[in-house]
């Protein structure tokens, strides 16, 4: 099978995957009594007209599985509905939070990709030593500080006690975006030449890029640890080594390809993860991305824009496991992409 | 030799780490605050608050995030100001009258106020904001029905350039009290009718997202989920001598350590903080932490209807339980104080409160008294559930909140304990917010439920008619002609003594037999930074930027 079929295969399977997870995501969001209707209109303070309204446009007076072919329509015609927390349509809301979750996600594994792999190595080849014992124990904060607590402190430390960095926020207070084009603040403070907004958009997002990045270095950070361990025990190292090969040829040559194949399956799913957004990040530093956007949805009920955020985040994860896949192929020649 | 190397190297790096928590540490210790920190931004009010707004059109704004920014963009015909709620003050009306049958109101216009856009003020724009309230019928938020008490779209009429009268459907004695809400914002006309016009039953969606009105401020940029920025306008018909400040800043963040973090560091000059987390402001230094009392009121309806509880039915019981709560622990425990008690339905402050017994509760926690009571009406302890007695034939009542309200789960778990204590079995049943109103309002099956009620205009008929009107807001079922004729009476006359009479004969009625529990009114506490200066809290007329300013004195 070439790549390309085997992409279009994948990319297929997305609409099962897309109907399962709308299918089981409409029923248990509807499936208790309630009335949304009355509690986007305004609770107690609701006026009926507003009732009626909100009632036939989320088609609340018709069975359930009417209501969800109407949804799976709109869907199909990119409708996500409207989100009544928001008052807008949920679209827009997502084109909004998006861009500012992927912003930090990138940044995030800016910093922890290069870190993780990088200290992972040295850890490696420099077993039990000091500068192994000093990767470990980044690794170990890494998996086991909260990401909640490590957010708080790196805020009061660093924007209250000795305030170097902003306290929250993509920007500066009162300092309106750039110009969108990607929804990306620093891209398109780049491309629209505006440096004030580049400057501040940097500034803010290095202490939640960092706290949101922190776990997946450790993560990366053990696992390409214990591949290299692993590889470096193989019997080709030996044989590379009694050849005479140099062993920065045998690091980086020979035992990395094949000790990255587990480091890029756990950073795909933890970038598919953080695509989804982190809440608890994004609430601490006020970043208005999709971990907050969706957090608020499901207290507010707010089933449309649950809906959407739902499915955004099925298509990421198929996404980023099918780039996985692919990645896979290119830093292992030995892998055939849809197998044969 | 390699072990002592190996050792060596341990130590090195425990120094270097120990080396590195100490520079942290002094560091952190060395920065202390000063006796008066410098005033951050001092031409720019920065608040950080939850929740973001809906909507910045005032014809279709029913919601407090919203209305503060709409409230410096627009202004109204009248206002009210500082902390007073007793008087009306002149805004883009200089005078007004009304004639003896209370139906046709005359308001004189303030002369030379511009638009921010430049346009000229007049009667005609004051007709078309009031028209276009109406017509459109705020289709969003349903906020219209605030007007349409007593005014359609024939009742506006322009007399000149400068005068206007109101006739209005029916007398109304809350009427001034509508025109300082939100709806009562003048738009330009001509700046309407170029984007977008009215249209019956939709929503301007040009209006909804670019506001343009007389205020002192103007919006610069709103991003949504983080923040609402105004500048000043230029073209303010106030002037902008004296002390006021030129930018204001709408934050929205949802993490309270953040909020406070931003007050005490001074990106925030007001901040909002809950109940739980004063400890951390209070006490600060350059920090404000003043409680008001709101018009923010807490409740518990009680179901009267028999297809429900038969029990609740009896107005005997409905008094017993009000004994039976302990109203002081639950300001103490679950509003950590900041709270007082509540005499009926109308808060203490807002006018005719006195009428109510004269602004004092009438139950309080007494469980003697409530045994007596239901000793008295015949509903003895006659259920024996593992060797303890029950009232009730052992039927229990059923005490709901909405999920994720911790002060409403605290009174609920406390007034579960009391109930015990008299020999009422109870359970305590938390419900998403959805499925609470499935329950209150489409299946009857319900007990009591704890509840609020936030003020809308400033008049107590937007309080007592829903709660023991025929209104019936809260679907208690409750029912009594003559305190129905009462309320009814207070809301269309405009004579003040009419008024108190009849609200002081309906308390007397319903007060004896309650269909909630009156618990607390909240205070309201925004922390704010010393250097923030003519502030006041208002609570019908919240935030007025342009009266505030930054230095100390």
């Amino acid at each position: 099978m070439k790549t390309w079929e085997f992409i279009v295969r994948r990319l297929l399977l997305l609409i099962p995957v897309l109907i399962g997870v709308t299918i089981i995501t409409f029923t248990v969001s509807h499936v208790i009594p309630s009335d949304p209707a009355r509690a986007f209109a305004g609770g107690p303070k609701a006026q009926p007209d507003v009732i009626e309204r909100i009632t036939k446009e989320l088609h609340l007076d018709e069975p359930i599985w009417m209501q969800y072919f109407y949804y799976l329509n709109d869907i199909i015609h990119f409708n996500l509905g409207k989100s009544y927390l928001e008052s807008r349509p949920v679209s827009d809301s997502l084109s909004q939070y998006f861009p500012a979750t992927f912003e930090l996600t990138i940044f995030a594994m800016f910093f922890a990709i290069p870190l993780g792999i990088v200290g992972g190595i040295i850890s490696a080849i420099r077993r039990n030593k000091l500068s192994d014992h000093i990767t470990r124990i980044i690794a170990i904060a890494g998996y086991s500080l909260p990401i909640f607590w490590l957010a708080l402190m790196l805020q009061y430390s660093f924007a209250y006690q000795i305030p170097i960095l902003p306290l929250e926020g993509r920007l500066g207070i009162g300092m309106d975006a750039p110009s969108s084009i990607t929804g990306l603040y620093v891209i398109d403070s780049i491309l629209t030449g505006n440096l004030e907004t580049l400057g501040s958009s940097l500034y803010h997002i290095i202490l939640p890029a960092f706290t949101l990045g922190f776990a997946t270095l450790a993560l990366i950070l053990r696992m390409t640890r214990s591949s290299m361990l692993e590889v470096m025990g193989m019997d080709y190292i030996r044989t590379g080594r009694a050849k005479g090969l140099s062993e920065r040829s045998i690091i980086f040559k020979h035992a990395l390809r094949n000790a990255l194949i587990p480091t890029i399956t756990v950073t795909g799913l933890a970038f598919g993860g953080l695509l989804g957004g982190a809440v608890l990040t994004e609430t601490i530093f006020n970043w208005p991305g999709m971990g907050r956007f969706a957090a608020a949805a499901v207290l507010g009920f707010d089933f449309n824009a649950v809906m959407g955020f739902t499915i955004l985040i099925a298509i990421i994860y198929v996404s980023a496991n099918l780039i996985v896949d692919i990645l896979y192929a290119v830093v292992d020649p030995r892998v055939k992409l849809g197998g044969g | 030799m390699r072990r002592d190397n190996n050792v060596k190297k341990k130590a090195g790096f425990i120094a270097i780490f120990l080396s590195a928590m100490f520079i942290v540490l002094c560091f952190s210790g060395c920065v202390e605050q000063e006796e008066k920190a410098e005033i951050k931004n001092p031409k720019t009010l920065v608040r950080y608050t939850i929740g973001d707004a809906k909507t910045l059109d005032p014809a279709d704004c029913y919601d407090t995030a919203s209305s503060e920014p709409i409230f410096q963009i627009y202004e109204t015909l009248v206002t009210y100001r500082g902390d007073d709620t007793k008087t009306f003050y002149p805004l883009l009306a200089t005078d007004w009258s009304v004639s003896n049958d209370s139906l046709t109101w005359t308001f004189n216009l303030r002369q030379n106020v511009k638009f921010s856009n430049g346009n000229d003020f007049t009667a005609e724009d004051v007709k078309y904001s009031f028209d276009r309230v109406l017509t459109m019928g705020a289709p969003e938020s349903g906020v219209d029905w605030i007007f349409a008490q007593c005014m359609d779209t024939n009742s506006t009429t322009v007399i000149n350039d400068y005068e206007i009268q109101i006739e209005l459907t029916q007398p109304y004695g809350g009427f001034l009290a509508l025109l300082p809400y939100t709806i009562g914002s003048i738009v330009d006309k001509d700046y309407v009718e170029a984007n977008g016009g009215v249209v019956e039953g939709e929503e301007n969606e040009y209006l909804k997202l670019h506001p343009m009105g007389t205020g002192p401020y103007v919006l610069d940029h709103w991003t949504r989920a983080t923040e609402i920025v105004l500048n000043k306008n230029p073209n303010y018909w106030g002037g902008w001598e004296g002390n006021h400040v030129d930018k204001v800043v709408i934050k929205f963040a949802d993490e309270p350590a953040t909020r406070i973090l931003a007050l005490k560091n001074g990106d925030a000059d007001f901040t909002y903080v809950p109940y739980s987390n004063l400890e951390d402001v209070i006490g600060e230094e350059g920090i404000v932490v003043n409680p008001f009392d709101s018009y923010d009121v807490v409740l518990c309806a009680i179901n009267t209807k028999a297809s429900n509880n038969e029990y609740l039915t009896d107005s005997q019981v409905r008094k017993a339980l009000s004994y039976a709560f302990d109203y002081d622990s639950a300001i103490e425990n679950a509003f950590n104080g900041y709270a007082s008690r509540l005499p009926g339905a109308i808060p203490v402050g807002m006018p005719y409160y006195e009428t109510q017994n004269n602004g004092q509760p009438v139950y309080d926690y007494d469980l003697t008294m409530a045994e007596q009571i239901l000793d008295d009406a015949g509903y003895t302890k006659n259920y024996d559930l593992d060797g303890t007695l029950y009232r009730f034939n052992g039927r229990t009542i059923r005490l709901f909140y909405n999920a994720g309200n911790s002060e409403r789960e605290k009174m609920a778990v406390m007034f579960r304990g009391a109930l015990d204590e008299i020999g009422i079995l109870s359970s305590v049943i938390a419900e998403g917010w959805p499925q609470l109103l499935h329950r209150m309002y489409t299946t009857d099956d319900w007990d009591l439920m704890f509840i609020g009620w936030g003020p809308d205009y400033n008049d107590p008929d937007d309080y007592i008619d829903p709660f023991v009107g025929a209104t019936d807001t809260f679907n208690t079922g409750y029912t009594n002609d003559t305190v129905f004729e009462k309320i009814l009476e207070g809301k269309y006359s405009a004579d003040t003594n009419v008024r108190e009479a009849a609200y002081e004969t309906a308390y007397d009625i319903y007060i004896e037999e309650p269909p909630f529990l009156f618990i607390c009114q909240r205070q309201y506490i925004r922390p704010w930074r010393d250097w923030v200066q003519n502030y006041s809290y208002n609570p019908v007329r919240e935030w007025y930027f342009y009266d505030y300013y930054k230095a100390y004195e």
